[in-house]
């Protein structure tokens, strides 16, 4: 009896920390909201952080921002309910958004942040039975996640527009809400984008390059084709990404450029609409078929023959070092390549995207099924709302490098692009003093839609001139001319997906010759056989059975005559 | 009811549970996700798709020839070094087997990248430009320089524990250096050698991060291969894992591994 009493204590003792431990918010009014990002992919504040750099000068005084002044620190009393203190640790946006859906909501949310390495590694912890309330994969992953039946959708009230906390609605930028309102990629989902995801950032991906030893006109001769030119600068010195997707992407680039060029000739010439053309790159860039993957294969091995590395993120490092002089990037990592070869090495790479079409990508918010029943949806929207607050776009937008899909309500994210990118000589430069002119970056089509028409009145930011043609801002913020070309890349499907996948070993590892393989394993089959008889051959005996009442003696036995 | 008697057996309690949970349940799970298809229905597709691929059995002969390079290189550098210190009378000895093991408490990816900075910074002289594309080579030289420890300790281990008047013993019987070299000293420290090669094969088979960062990620062992399919498809990765499980069966069961004597086993970490 003693044991069982001892049992139902032990297990009354546990159950208080068991209670603790899964955590859904179901005791009291505390709510928690179970994030889960990328790495590195939202402002924790300290330092690096936009608050940080804005109001703490060089010797850790507080000061006016260059763009954040009096009206941020009203905005963010009002909005937190607390004033503004910078510390080494924060403020982060995470426990801002904590304090302001307190305020705003009425009850306490406790968010429990935790981050993954790529889309694959978050899928496992998906399909493994982890719970989370907000998850933030690229537009492929959303899209299987989606296909699978993994997804919650967005409540209508989130779209609604007059409620007042519904930032994310109001403040995304037109052209990001026609991607995601029409299916980007090739539509292979039956609902829209939109219903299941809300963005977070987007971009392209390019070559980041060393201008002193790669020149622009190289890389709009050969396109794509970098990637196989066997000669200097390019063989031996340009890198492509570790992961069967933005490689296979950029193998088709390379394989079928010659069609991909007319294509784009044929836009440049009118022949195509935007739409069309942008629905013709996708088809290509996302073809998977057999045929497909019977020409693109050779172009892989050659790729793999010609390139420095496949990497994920010593690229930039072996950039800025000189071992190569390409590498093929996401945007937001151009940026911070390009960021810390100026400030660390004092040198200038610039960035470029091919002209016969690239990648576009976006990361979204996706809430996985199950948040309507754990009663976290509500906050889970919320806490997309206010990532979508212009202000918060900003700081999260600074800390992580990449481009926020937030346009603002009254076009806020333009102040944010001309700190960080307007040039005007006439403050920089004395009298005298020889200086490029600026030019008018457009960045229309980001604000104001794709259909912003002629007749209203375009929205720019004074640039310098090599800013805006291959510089950082280019990266950051790419004209129209540049996202007209790029396409979404698509969930492949199931089947496909092992094709692919079966393709990339194939690419990956060394294959030998039949004849090479038998050969070894013959030897090794060969080898083994024979350890085994000079370990166990003494045990074999060969000899006749002896008759009946006979023994053998043993050829280990001392007494043996 | 009898209360149980504490008995020196209920020990042992803390690491059954431990067995089960992190070595036999493990275990099962793998043999039954590599048996299985999407649907969890028993399927041998894995198995054959495995074994009618030349590429996965190429991997694995690249995975086996680096590892079996690596453990030579190992052996041949470790060798001389765990003789030396093993039968010199320096009083510091300890301070020398000190140097050899203190890489090993430093983080490995930072050794790691250590070495392909200093790969680069040679790469840079025109004479050993060849250093940008020797992959192989630079997995190798990464891996024999990652194991050594796990090579020379316990050869020294083995070494240590030779009674010194063996070697006056054979001098007195009219051996060379050379024969009491091949009749004592090699048959004393097999233990140490067999314990030695275990230590250093296994892992440089699996050990993707140096392929990875040495090898530019052009060199795939069969590690990568198990890393990589574990993102996609879990029933073939875990189809791979079990191949490898079985070549490292065997291999240690060839090598003696398996042998109970004290003498082998002693000499392991």
């Amino acid at each position: 009896m003693k044991r069982v009493t001892s049992l139902l204590l032990a297990g009354a003792f546990l159950l208080p920390t068991l209670a603790t431990l899964s955590g859904c918010g179901g005791s009291g009014d505390e709510i928690v909201l179970k994030v889960y990002n990328w790495e590195e992919y939202i402002d924790e504040g300290g330092e690096g952080s936009f608050l940080y750099d804005e109001f703490m000068g060089e010797n850790g005084q507080e000061e006016e921002g260059e763009l954040l002044g009096a009206d941020f620190l009203d905005w963010y009393k009002e909005t937190t309910g607390t004033p503004l203190t910078i510390t080494e640790e924060g403020p982060s946006v995470i426990d801002d958004f904590e304090k302001w859906y307190e305020k705003t909501y009425g009850e306490k949310v406790t968010v429990e942040y935790s981050t993954f390495g790529t889309n694959e590694d978050m899928y496992n912890e998906i399909v493994l039975g982890n719970e989370y309330d907000l998850l933030c994969p690229s537009d492929y992953m959303i899209m299987k996640l989606a296909a699978e039946g993994r997804l919650e959708k967005y409540d209508e009230a989130f779209f609604d527009e007059t409620d007042e906390n519904n930032y994310y609605v109001r403040n995304v930028s037109p052209y990001i809400a026609g991607k995601f309102a029409t299916n980007a990629g090739l539509a292979t989902l039956d609902n829209l984008w939109k219903d299941y995801a809300a963005g977070y950032m987007w971009g392209t991906t390019g070559f980041v390059y060393n201008p002193e030893t790669v020149s622009e006109e190289q890389l709009e001769s050969l396109d794509w084709r970098v990637f196989i030119e066997e000669s200097a600068p390019f063989t031996n010195k340009i890198t492509a990404k570790d992961n069967v997707r933005d490689t296979y992407f950029a193998a088709i680039g390379v394989t079928f450029e010659e069609e991909l060029t007319a294509l784009y000739q044929k836009f440049l010439a009118k022949e195509l609409t935007a739409e069309e053309y942008t629905k013709e790159l996708t088809k290509y860039f996302n073809d998977t078929s057999d045929e497909a993957i019977e020409k693109v294969e050779p172009t892989l091995m050659k790729i793999k023959e010609n390139i420095y590395s496949f990497e994920t993120d010593t690229g930039k490092a072996d950039l800025v070092n000189g071992n190569i002089n390409l590498n093929y990037a996401w945007s937001g990592d151009a940026v911070y390549a390009m960021d810390l070869a100026e400030e660390e090495n004092d040198c200038y790479f610039n960035y470029f995207v091919p002209l016969s079409g690239s990648n576009l990508w976006f990361d979204g918010w996706v809430m996985p099924k199950g948040v309507s029943e754990r009663g976290t949806k509500q906050a889970a929207q919320a806490f997309v709302n206010f990532l979508s607050m212009p202000y918060n776009a900003m700081r999260n937008s600074y800390f992580i490098g990449y481009t926020s899909v937030i346009s603002g309500e009254k076009n806020e994210m333009l102040d944010y692009a001309d700190y960080l990118y307007g040039y005007y000589p006439e403050d920089e430069f004395e009298e005298g003093e020889e200086y490029p002119e600026p030019v008018e970056y457009d960045l229309s089509y980001f604000f104001l839609g794709e259909n912003y028409g002629e007749d209203v009145e375009h929205i720019t930011i004074p640039a310098d001139p090599e800013q805006a043609s291959s510089r950082q801002l280019y990266a950051q913020f790419p004209p129209e001319s540049v996202i007209a070309r790029c396409a979404v890349m698509d969930y492949y499907g199931e089947e496909a997906s092992v094709r692919i996948n079966e393709l990339w070993s194939r690419v990956k590892a060394e294959t030998l010759d039949a004849w090479a393989i038998i050969v070894i394993c013959v030897t090794v089959v060969g080898i083994a056989l024979f350890t085994v008889f000079v370990k166990f051959g003494n045990k074999i005996d060969l000899r006749r059975k002896p008759k009946k009442g006979y023994k053998f003696v043993s050829r280990e036995d001392p007494t043996r005559i | 009811m009898k209360i149980p008697r504490f008995s020196r057996k209920m020990l042992c309690i803390p690491y059954a549970v431990f067995l089960i949970f992190f070595v036999i349940l493990p275990m099962l799970v793998i043999l039954f996700y590599a048996f299985t298809d999407k649907n969890m229905h028993v399927s041998f597709s894995n198995f054959i798709r495995f074994f009618s691929d030349p590429t996965k059995l190429s991997t694995i002969v690249y995975s086996l020839v680096i590892a079996l390079i690596t453990t030579v290189a190992c052996l041949i550098i470790a060798y001389p070094v765990a003789y030396i210190l093993a039968r010199s009378k320096l009083k510091k000895k300890f301070v020398i087997v000190m140097l050899f093991v203190l890489p090993m408490w430093i983080n490995f990816v930072l050794r790691v990248n250590a070495l392909r900075e200093i790969f680069n910074l040679i790469a840079i002289s025109p004479a050993m430009e060849w250093l940008t594309s020797a992959n192989y080579f630079k997995t190798i030289v990464g891996m024999v320089y990652d194991f050594l420890p796990f090579m020379i300790l316990p050869l020294y281990t083995t070494m240590l524990k030779i009674d010194g008047s063996l070697y006056e013993a054979s001098a007195d019987l009219g051996g060379s250096a050379f024969t009491t070299f091949t009749r004592v000293t090699i048959p004393l420290s097999m233990p140490g050698i067999l314990s030695g090669i275990t230590m250093v094969f296994l892992p440089s088979m699996t050990n993707y991060v140096v392929s990875d960062m040495l090898g530019n990620a052009k060199v795939t062992i069969i590690g990568k291969f198990i890393y990589e399919y574990f993102g996609t498809d879990w029933h073939m990765g875990s189809m791979v894992a079990l191949v490898l499980l079985a070549v490292v069966f065997l291999s240690t069961w060839l090598s003696g591994g398996f042998q109970s004597e004290e003498n082998v086993r002693g000499a392991n970490l």
